[in-house]
């Protein structure tokens, strides 16, 4: 199905390298780096003719592999001559019930995405949970995983998995009684995030040894998986600095130290917490999705430069005109910036375009 | 210098301590209605600037309001007894396909703390429910909660849906949520967006006063 990820991507090795340095470089909180992903629609447009539930999770697993890697080999296809720095990856896509389904419960699954249920009612019910691992969406979620990396193996693409942070996990487990949790029960909240952080570290664990019995002899294969973590601090924008630094960084960091480096992501409603993720120990990149209604990142390059501290910040613009009017500025730090575009023509002249600027 | 400090424990999520001070200045012979202005709605007002301002977040928010709803147990029936009333009544829910619902909650706490009465629909909720409780509780507001691009479009379709009922003039509609806009809002025929929850509050009244003014 799968061809190979030279094919998709002719000048990978140069595309790594690049990456490699910038990741390299904000770890040790040099800046210098900017670099570009072009967002054509085809990029992404696939995610909405694929129904979730269309699935019985319990027979059709193998036809979900297949369609699912269907839609993703048709999408890089479509952007072989985009030199932006895109990587191909694969990865399941299940919503987001499974992000915290892994550690107990079921999926309510709907046509493009899914949830679960928070199901903590006391804050320390957890260590009744059965052992991590035991799960039916621990099992499953792995089984999937490894239908689509037997159909993608042989190609070389590399395998991508994200993961809640502990915050987010313990949100998805406990639901709204966490923000009562941070005044009410601190000790038992602590204990719980320290949870998170072990069961993630265990499932990351097991589905990156799935990943490398199928991908250890490839080149790439590994890229976005061996000594990271790729982590959501999603929920960390409903609190303030002071309590993401007493209950989640030390967590969080858990996490991150065990991998090496993390990779987060944030949205940019939590702008005022880019300084504290970011000051994690070996940070190297942060994902800072535009929210409507919130300040745009762009708006804010010479701050988020500050805060960041050479931390590879990833950010859209809306224009190429964005790009270039801050491009002085986005060189003072480490940048992956993206612009949604409409079609893969415009994709490959604004990529080009981006290459004179540097 | 009692409704000072309902006000100040409010805001710091002292349940217990609010519901003792509400208590003590019932003994002292405040009326019910000063208590709930100049204490506990003051309190929330500060909340909800703040909020507005990034100064205080979610916990914050909902611990303060839990503090009022303790003032608010004592309260409400002397408030009932004087007959003292809600400024208006609204229906709230996140709409169907969409089961988040802190975003929700926070408005509708925030409602509360401007005393507007609240029916929770809860999440995941369709436009014949939410007709069907137009019709059976009149309120004044319907407010439409979504967190996602793809819910966003249900909060349309209850509108159109309200329309079609021939009870559109009977309600008042608010949308907000993540990805909602002002523009999305006039787009889609909602009298009024908030983006945050103090907001919507602060709207809500708004609209509230100005339907009364153009019933008198």
């Amino acid at each position: 199905m799968f061809k190979p990820v030279e094919h998709y991507k002719p000048d990978i090795d140069k595309t790594v390298k690049m990456l490699k340095k910038m990741y390299d470089d904000a770890i040790h909180h040099r800046g210098g780096n900017v670099t570009f992903r072009a967002l054509p629609l085809s990029d992404v447009d696939f995610y909405s003719n694929f129904d979730l539930t269309k699935y019985n999770y319990e027979t059709d697993i193998k036809q979900y592999a297949h369609d699912f890697c269907s839609l993703l080999a048709n999408s890089y296809e479509k952007r072989t001559l985009v030199d932006d720095n895109m990587l191909p990856t694969i990865s399941p896509m299940l919503g987001i019930g499974d992000y915290s389904a892994f550690v107990v419960g079921d999926i309510d699954f709907r046509k493009d995405t899914s949830w679960s249920k928070p199901i903590l009612k006391e804050i320390d019910g957890w260590k009744e949970f059965p052992p991590i691992g035991t799960s039916k969406w621990y099992k499953k979620f792995l089984e999937i995983s490894e239908e689509m990396l037997k159909l993608s193996a042989g190609s070389g693409i590399p395998f991508m998995r994200g993961f809640f942070s502990p915050l987010d996990l313990a949100g998805a487990l406990r639901g709204e009684a966490i923000y009562y949790d941070f005044y009410d029960n601190p000790e038992e909240l602590h204990e719980l995030l320290n949870y998170c952080a072990d069961v993630t570290i265990k499932f990351a664990e097991d589905i990156y040894a799935l990943a490398r019995k199928y991908l250890k002899d490839t080149k790439y294969g590994m890229f976005y998986s061996e000594g990271m973590i790729n982590m959501s601090e999603d929920i960390a924008c409903m609190i303030s600095g002071d309590l993401y630094r007493e209950f989640c960084r030390p967590h969080t960091q858990k996490v991150i130290d065990h991998f090496g480096t993390g990779h987060m992501h944030t949205h940019s409603r939590a702008m005022y917490l880019v300084k504290e993720i970011c000051s994690l120990n070996n940070v190297a990149n942060l994902w800072l999705a535009t929210d409507p209604n919130a300040p745009k990142p762009i708006d804010h390059i010479e701050e988020l430069v500050k805060d960041a501290n050479g931390v590879c910040l990833a950010i859209d613009c809306e224009t190429f005109d964005e790009i270039e009017n801050n491009f002085d500025k986005f060189k003072k730090g480490n940048f992956s910036i993206a612009l949604p575009v409409k079609d893969v023509e415009t994709a490959i002249s604004l990529t080009e375009k981006f290459k004179k600027l540097r | 210098m009692v409704l000072e400090n309902i006000s100040t424990f409010l805001q710091k999520g002292k349940a217990k301590d609010v519901r003792i001070l509400v208590q003590e200045a019932l003994d002292a012979n405040f009326s019910p209605q000063d208590i709930l202005n100049e204490g506990l709605i003051s309190g929330m007002n500060v909340i909800g600037a703040k909020f507005k301002k990034n100064e205080v977040f979610v916990p914050e928010v909902l611990v303060a309001a839990r503090a009022m709803n303790a003032g608010l147990e004592i309260l409400r029936p002397i408030l009932a007894q004087a007959g003292v009333e809600p400024i208006g009544k609204a229906l709230i829910c996140t709409v169907k396909g969409d089961l988040h619902d802190i975003g929700k909650n926070l408005v509708k706490m925030m409602l509360e703390g401007q005393a507007i009465e609240c029916i929770d629909l809860g999440v995941d909720v369709d436009s014949d429910t939410i007709i069907n409780a137009i019709k059976e509780n009149k309120p004044d507001l319907v407010c439409l909660s979504a967190l996602l691009t793809t819910t966003m479009m249900e909060q349309r379709t209850i509108i159109e849906e309200i329309e079609k009922s021939s009870l559109r003039d009977q309600v008042m509609i608010m949308v907000g949520g993540a990805p909602v806009t002002d523009d999305f809002a006039k787009e889609i025929g909602a009298d009024a967006f908030s983006a945050d929850a103090a907001s919507a509050a602060e709207m809500a009244v708004k609209l509230l006063k100005e339907r009364k003014l153009a019933n008198v």
